[in-house]
C-alpha cells in the first residue's frame, strides 16, 4: 500500500509541477496549451544541462532557462501578438518535440540520438521524520525536487492569495483593464506569468529526466503537458486543487503499474486509458460550474 | 450591451477574426512566415556543422529527384490535405479540433476492420466499403467530443486532445485483440485483401488518394463559400452572438463541423491503411493530427490554399529523409520547420488584425 | 485660496475639428461643478485632457497650486484627481476589498486584508457608502460598485473627482443617495466634476455649471441664479429637431404583435398587444429587462411561460427563422458583436439572417450573382456610405453600419419590428434617419417595438409608452399629455 502511493506521488509530481506553471499562466489570462512542450525542453535542458558539467545544478538551470524560453515564445506570440492562445501553445509543443530531437542527434554529430545515462538525483530522506512508522518512508524519502514541488505548491497559494503580485496577475486574468487603469502593465504581467510558468514546467521535465529517467528520450513527456492542463481545470486554478487532481492521475496508472505486477488479466491498453478517461470524466462533471478566469484567452487592447 | 459576460462571449471567437477576415495580402504574409522559418532551419543546418544550401538541395533532389521520389511525397501529403481540410473547416467556426489524431486513427482501424470482414468482395467496392467505414469510424469518434464539448461545456481543445490518448489506446487494444495479425511480434493487423488496396496511378508510386483529397478540398471550397452552413460556420467563426441572431443554431453548426471534419480524417486514414501500409499498424497516425492543424493555418482555412500547403509538408518531410541519408542532418528538422511555420503564420495572421 | 483646480485656455483639435476652443475652467475645494453639454460638445475630450489621456494642444493646468502635466492617467491619480467611469473599472470576482488592495500605492508586497477591511469599514461609515469589504463585485447593484469606484478614489486620497454621467445607469432611488453622497465628499472639502446632460440633477446638487457646446464656452453661472430653462438653452443654442409623431393620423391596422403573460430569465410577465400602424415606446433605465424582452421576442432567449403571437402565428417557441418568416425583424442594442459581423463585408452582413431564402440563396445553395445585385441595391436605398458591398463593415461610421442593419430588417417589409437601442452612439443626424425610418414604417402598417433609455426619442415617435422596471412593465401610458413625473415614478420601480 506504501508502495502504491508512493508511485502514485512519484508519477504526479512532474505533472503537478507543469500544472503549477500552468496556473500562473491561466490565472493572468493566457492558455496553457504549451506544457507539454515547456516540459519536454525542460526535460532536455536538465539532461543536457548535468551531462555537459556533471552537476545537477547546472541540469536544473537549463531545464529553468529552457522551460522559460519556451514560455517567452508562447507569451511574445500569444500576448505580444495577440494570436490564439490555444494554436499557438500547439505550435509551440511542435516546435519543442522537433527542437529537442533534432538537437540530441546533432550533438552525436552522428545523426543518432547521443546516449546520455545521468545518475539519478539521490533520496532524501528526512532525518527523523522518515522513522514515522507507515507515513514516514511515504511521505519523508522523496528525492529533492519533490519536496521542492510541495514548497511551491505552498509558495503559490501565498502567492496568489497573499500577495500585490499574486492579485495582480489574478486580475489581468480576469480583467486586464482594470490593472491597466491601476497604474500596471497587463501585458506584461501576462508575459511574465506565462515566462514563469516555462520555468516552472521546464523543472516538471527535470523532474522526469533527473529523478525518474535518467536520460532524455524524443518526446519523453508523452502527453503529461496536457494531463496538467486537465488537472489544473480539475483542480479549478488552485495549486491545492490541482495536486489533489494529479495525485488521482497518478494512483490511476500507478494502479496500473500494479495490476501489471500482479499479472491480473485486464487489458494494459484499456488501463492506460484510466487517467485520460477520469480526467474527462471530471472535466464532464464540472461542465457548466467550472468557472474560468474570465478573460482567459482573450487578447488585450492593441493600445494598452 | 451592458452585460459585460455577454461582451466576453462575443469577443471569444473573436479571437479567430484572423480566420474570416480580410484575406487579401494574407499570401505575401504568409510567404514571408515561410522564408522566416526557412532561415531558422538553416541556421539549425549550420548548427550541426553543414552546409544549409547542401541540406536543402539534398532535400529538393529528394522530393523531386525521380517519379517514384514525387509519388512518395503524394503519399505523404494525402492524409495532410485531408485531415487539414477538415481542421479548417473547423477553424472557420472558431472550433479548434485538434482531435485529428484520433479521428485518423480509428479511421484506418474502421477501414481495415470493414475490409477484413469483405475478403472477397470486386475491387470498387472493397474500396468504397472500406473508405466509407473508416470516414464513419473517424466521424464518430468526433462525433463523441461534439457531444462532450456541446452537453457539458468542456472546451473543445481539451475534449479532442484527450480522445487522441484514448483513441491511440483503443486502437492497440484492437490489435492486440480481434483486428491483430496473431504471431506477428508487433501490434499490426493481418494484410488487407488485394481487393481492397488503393490503386496506383502509373508511373508514379502514388496511389489514388491524393486525387480523393483534392476533390475533398474543392468540395470543402465549395461548401464554405457557396452554402448558408458554410456561411453559417464562417459567420459563427466571427461572432457566435451573431450566429445566433442570423438563425444558425451553434450546436448544429458544430456537430456538421466536426462530423465533416472527424470523416475526412476518418478518410486518410483509410486512404493511409489501404494504400500505404495495407494492413493496420500501431502508431501509423503518429503526429499526423498535428500537421492537420500546420497545414491548415499554412493555407489561412482556405481549402483551396491548402492542397500547396500540403504538398509542402509532404514534399519537405519525403526530401529530408534523403537529406538525413545524404548529409547526416536530422529529419526531425522538419518538425521545427513545422512548428516554427505554425508559430510565424500564427503572427502573421495576428498582425493583420486591426 | 487659489481653486483647486485651474484649466487655462485650453485648446486642442483633431484634425480640422477644434474640440475644445480655448476654455476656462475652475473647480474650488469643497465645491461640485456641473459640466454640463451634447454628446460632441467637447466635455469628454476636455476631461481626458485634464486625466492626462490626451494632451492639449496649447492651455496650462494648475492643480493643489502647482503645474499639473499629466502625461497618463497615472499622473492624475498621484496629483489627486480621479476619475470615475461610465464603465467600471472593478473585477467581478473579487472582492471589494481585493479590488482596493489592486495596486495600492506603497502597502508593501504582502496584503493586509484585515486592515484594509477596517479602513474601508470606515471610510464606508464617514461617506454614507454602506459597502460591505467582503462582498464580490458581481454581486453588488450597479449603484453600489459606483460607491466602490468612489470609494477607491476617497482612500487614495483623491482631492478633484471627476463623475463621468454617474447616474445614466442608477434608479432613482440610487440617484438619490448618489446626490447625497456627493454632497458629504463636499463638506469634507472634495472638488467634484459632475459631467451630465440631466439638469434637474445637476440643479439639485451642483453650486456651479460650466456648460459647452461645440468645442466653446457657452456659459458658466452659479446655480442658484440660473433656471433650467436658462441652462437648457445654453446647452442646446437652438431647437432640436424632432419627428414627433400624433395619433388618428392614419387607421391603426390588424393584431400584428400579441404578447401574453411572457416570462423568462429576467423577465416577468409582459403583456401587450400591438396593431399594425403603432409604435409601442419602451422606456426605462437601462438593465430592467429590455434586453430581455428584446431578445425573448426576438427568438434568442428561451421562454418560460407566456404566449407570443406574431400575426396569427404562435412564434413561442419558434425559433429565430422561423420568426424572421412570420414577417419579425430585430433591431438589437449590441451592433458590434450580434447585429453585425464586423470583420465582414457589407453584402455578408446584409445577407446575415437571409442567406437560405432568395434572392440570397435558397435551403441548400448560396445564389452570389442575385445576391449581391440586392446587396448593391440596399446600399443605394438606404444611402449606405461604402466603397462597395465588399468593404468591411466594421471599418464604417456608426451611422453606416446601422444603416446596413436597418437596410437588411426593414428591406424585407416587416409586420412586426423590435428595435432596441437603435440610436445608441449615433450622431444626430444618424440618430434621425433611424426615427424617420420607424416612423415610414408606421406609416407603411407596421407595428413596431421601440425600446430606448433615451426618454426624448420615445416621447417623440410612440403611440403609446409603457416602462420597464425590474424586468416588468410598471406601467402604459397613450402618449398624449404625458405624466413625465409619473413616468420617472414607473422607472423607479413603483406600480401604478
Amino acid at each position: 500500500m506504501i508502495e502504491f502511493l508512493a508511485a502514485s506521488i512519484r508519477i504526479a509530481t512532474p505533472i503537478l509541477l507543469a500544472a503549477l506553471g500552468g496556473i500562473l499562466s491561466e490565472r493572468a489570462g493566457v492558455f496553457a496549451v504549451g506544457l507539454e512542450g515547456m516540459m519536454l525542453v525542460g526535460a532536455f535542458g536538465a539532461t543536457i544541462g548535468t551531462w555537459a558539467s556533471d552537476s545537477a545544478y547546472a541540469g536544473l538551470v537549463l531545464a529553468l532557462v529552457g522551460g522559460a524560453a519556451m514560455g517567452l515564445v508562447v507569451s511574445v506570440v500569444a500576448v505580444r501578438f495577440r494570436a490564439d492562445n490555444m494554436v499557438t501553445g500547439l505550435a509551440a509543443n511542435i516546435v519543442a518535440l522537433g527542437l529537442t530531437s533534432y538537437l540530441m542527434r546533432i550533438i552525436a554529430s552522428s545523426g543518432a540520438p547521443i546516449a546520455i545515462h545521468n545518475t539519478l538525483l539521490p533520496v532524501l530522506p528526512i532525518p527523523g521524520l522518515v522513522d514515522i512508522p507507515e507515513i514516514g518512508p511515504l511521505l519523508f524519502a522523496h528525492p529533492p525536487l519533490t519536496y521542492l514541488t510541495l514548497i511551491l505548491c505552498i509558495a503559490l497559494t501565498f502567492l496568489l492569495n497573499r500577495t500585490q503580485i499574486g492579485l495582480t496577475l489574478r486580475a489581468t486574468g480576469e480583467n486586464p483593464e482594470v490593472v491597466y487603469a491601476s497604474g500596471l502593465n497587463p501585458l506584461l504581467v501576462r508575459m511574465l506569468a506565462v515566462i514563469a510558468c516555462g520555468a516552472v514546467a521546464g523543472l516538471g521535465g527535470a523532474v522526469l529526466s533527473m529523478q525518474q529517467v535518467g536520460t532524455f528520450t524524443d518526446s519523453m513527456t508523452s502527453g503529461r503537458g496536457y494531463l496538467a492542463l486537465a488537472a489544473l481545470i480539475v483542480g479549478r486554478w488552485t495549486p491545492w486543487g490541482a495536486a489533489a487532481a494529479c495525485l488521482v492521475f497518478g494512483a490511476a496508472e500507478a494502479f496500473e503499474l500494479r495490476l501489471q505486477g500482479f499479472g491480473v488479466p485486464v487489458s494494459s491498453y484499456v488501463v492506460q486509458m484510466v487517467p485520460y478517461l477520469i480526467g474527462l470524466a471530471v472535466l464532464a462533471g464540472l461542465g457548466r460550474n467550472s468557472r474560468m478566469p474570465a478573460a482567459i484567452g482573450l487578447p488585450l487592447h492593441r493600445d494598452r | 450591451m451592458s452585460d459585460p459576460s455577454r461582451a466576453v462571449a462575443a469577443a471569444f471567437p473573436a479571437r479567430l477574426l484572423a480566420f474570416s477576415g480580410r484575406r487579401q495580402g494574407l499570401g505575401v504574409n504568409i510567404a514571408l512566415a515561410l522564408a522566416l522559418s526557412i532561415v531558422c532551419a538553416a541556421i539549425l543546418i549550420a548548427l550541426a556543422g553543414r552546409s544549409p544550401l547542401a541540406g536543402f538541395l539534398a532535400i529538393l533532389d529528394g522530393a523531386f529527384g525521380s517519379a517514384h521520389q514525387i509519388g512518395a511525397a503524394l503519399n505523404r501529403s494525402t492524409p495532410y490535405l485531408l485531415s487539414g481540410v477538415g481542421v479548417a473547416i473547423c477553424l472557420r467556426a472558431g472550433i479548434i479540433n485538434l482531435g485529428a489524431e484520433g479521428q485518423i486513427a480509428l479511421g484506418g482501424a474502421g477501414a481495415a476492420a470493414a475490409a477484413l470482414a469483405i475478403p472477397n468482395a470486386p475491387p470498387v467496392v472493397a474500396i468504397v466499403v472500406a473508405l466509407a467505414a473508416g470516414a464513419l469510424a473517424g466521424a464518430a469518434w468526433s462525433g463523441v467530443a461534439a457531444a462532450i464539448h456541446l452537453g457539458r461545456r468542456v472546451h473543445e481543445v481539451l475534449v479532442t486532445i484527450l480522445l487522441n490518448f484514448i483513441a491511440l489506446l483503443l486502437v492497440q487494444q484492437l490489435l492486440a485483440g480481434w483486428l491483430g495479425q496473431v504471431g506477428a511480434g508487433f501490434l499490426q493487423s493481418p494484410l488487407m485483401p488485394r481487393g481492397a488496396w488503393l490503386p496506383k496511378m502509373p508511373d508514379f508510386d502514388a496511389h489514388i488518394g491524393i486525387l480523393i483529397a483534392v476533390v475533398a478540398a474543392l468540395g470543402a471550397w465549395f461548401l464554405i463559400w457557396r452554402t448558408p452552413f458554410g456561411f453559417g460556420l464562417r459567420v459563427a467563426g466571427a461572432s457566435r452572438l451573431a450566429a445566433a441572431y442570423a438563425g444558425f443554431s451553434r450546436s448544429q453548426l458544430t456537430w456538421g463541423a466536426m462530423a465533416l471534419a472527424g470523416a475526412l480524417a476518418g478518410l486518410a486514414g483509410g486512404v493511409e491503411v489501404l494504400g500505404i501500409h495495407r494492413r493496420l499498424i500501431e502508431g501509423f497516425s503518429l503526429g499526423f493530427g498535428f500537421k492537420a492543424v500546420t497545414v491548415a493555418l499554412l493555407g489561412a482555412t482556405e481549402p483551396l490554399a491548402i492542397i500547396p500547403a500540403a504538398l509542402f509538408i509532404g514534399f519537405l518531410e519525403t526530401g529530408s529523409l534523403a537529406m538525413q541519408r545524404q548529409i547526416g542532418v536530422p529529419t526531425a528538422l522538419v518538425t521545427v520547420i513545422e512548428g516554427l511555420t505554425m508559430i510565424f503564420v500564427l503572427v502573421a495572421m495576428a498582425a493583420r488584425r486591426k | 485660496m487659489p481653486p483647486l483646480l485651474e484649466m487655462l485656455g485650453i485648446v486642442r483639435t483633431f484634425g480640422a475639428v477644434r474640440a475644445n476652443d480655448n476654455i476656462n475652467l475652475t473647480v474650488q475645494s469643497g465645491e461640485i461643478l456641473g459640466l454640463l453639454g451634447e454628446n460632441g460638445s467637447g466635455k469628454s475630450t476636455l476631461m481626458k485632457v485634464l486625466y492626462g489621456m490626451l494632451p492639449p494642444d496649447s492651455g496650462d493646468i494648475r492643480f493643489r497650486d502647482a503645474p499639473l502635466d499629466a502625461k497618463s492617467p497615472f499622473d492624475a491619480i498621484k496629483a489627486g484627481i480621479a476619475m470615475i467611469h461610465q464603465h467600471f473599472m472593478l473585477v467581478e470576482a473579487m472582492t471589494v476589498t481585493e479590488n482596493i488592495l489592486l495596486g495600492w500605492p506603497g502597502g508593501g508586497q504582502v496584503l493586509k486584508h484585515k486592515q484594509m477591511a477596517e479602513h474601508i469599514r470606515q471610510a464606508s461609515r464617514r461617506f454614507g457608502l454602506d459597502l460591505d469589504p467582503d462582498a464580490r463585485i458581481s454581486a453588488l447593484s450597479l449603484g453600489r460598485r459606483q460607491r466602490v469606484e468612489i470609494l477607491k478614489a476617497i482612500l487614495r486620497d483623491a482631492e478633484l473627482l471627476i463623475l463621468d454621467e454617474p447616474t445614466s445607469n442608477l434608479a432613482p432611488t440610487e440617484v438619490r443617495e448618489l446626490l447625497d453622497i456627493m454632497r458629504r465628499l463636499r463638506s469634507e472639502g472634495k472638488g467634484i466634476v459632475f459631467i451630465s446632460h440631466k439638469l434637474p440633477e445637476v440643479l439639485d446638487v451642483c453650486d456651479r455649471v460650466v456648460v459647452l457646446r461645440a468645442g466653446k464656452l457657452a456659459g458658466e453661472a452659479a446655480v442658484a441664479s440660473i433656471s433650467r430653462e436658462q441652462l437648457a438653452e445654453m446647452m442646446v443654442g437652438r431647437n432640436v429637431p424632432m419627428p414627433r409623431v400624433t395619433e388618428g393620423e392614419h387607421r391603426r391596422g390588424a393584431l400584428r404583435l400579441s404578447v401574453r403573460g411572457l416570462s423568462a430569465t429576467g423577465l416577468s410577465a409582459i403583456t401587450f398587444d400591438l396593431r399594425g400602424g403603432e409604435i409601442l415606446g419602451i422606456a426605462g433605465v437601462d438593465g430592467n429587462g429590455q434586453l430581455e424582452l428584446a431578445e425573448a421576442l426576438a427568438g434568442l432567449r428561451p421562454v418560460t411561460d407566456g404566449i407570443v403571437l406574431i400575426g396569427d402565428h404562435d412564434a413561442t417557441q419558434a425559433s429565430v427563422t422561423a420568426r424572421v418568416e412570420m414577417g419579425l425583424a430585430y433591431l438589437p442594442a449590441d451592433r458590434s458583436h450580434t447585429a453585425l459581423v464586423k470583420a465582414m463585408t457589407v453584402f455578408d452582413n446584409l445577407m446575415l439572417r437571409d442567406s437560405r431564402r432568395p434572392p440570397y440563396g435558397t435551403r441548400a445553395l448560396l445564389t452570389p450573382k442575385t445576391g449581391v445585385a440586392r446587396a448593391r441595391d440596399l446600399m443605394a436605398q438606404y444611402d449606405i456610405r461604402a466603397p462597395g458591398v465588399d468593404f468591411v463593415v466594421g471599418q464604417l461610421s456608426g451611422g453606416n453600419q446601422q444603416k446596413v442593419v436597418i437596410a437588411r430588417e426593414l428591406s424585407r417589409a416587416p409586420t412586426a419590428v423590435v428595435a432596441h437601442q437603435a440610436t445608441w452612439g449615433l450622431d444626430p443626424g444618424a440618430t434621425r434617419f433611424v426615427l424617420d425610418q420607424m416612423i415610414a414604417l408606421r406609416q407603411q402598417g407596421a407595428a413596431i417595438v421601440y425600446i430606448s433609455s433615451e426618454l426624448e426619442e420615445i416621447l417623440s415617435i410612440s403611440d403609446r409608452i409603457a416602462v420597464m422596471a425590474g424586468g416588468a412593465i410598471a406601467g402604459v401610458t397613450p402618449n398624449r399629455n404625458v405624466d413625465l413625473r409619473q413616468i420617472g415614478l414607473w422607472m423607479s420601480g413603483r406600480h401604478a
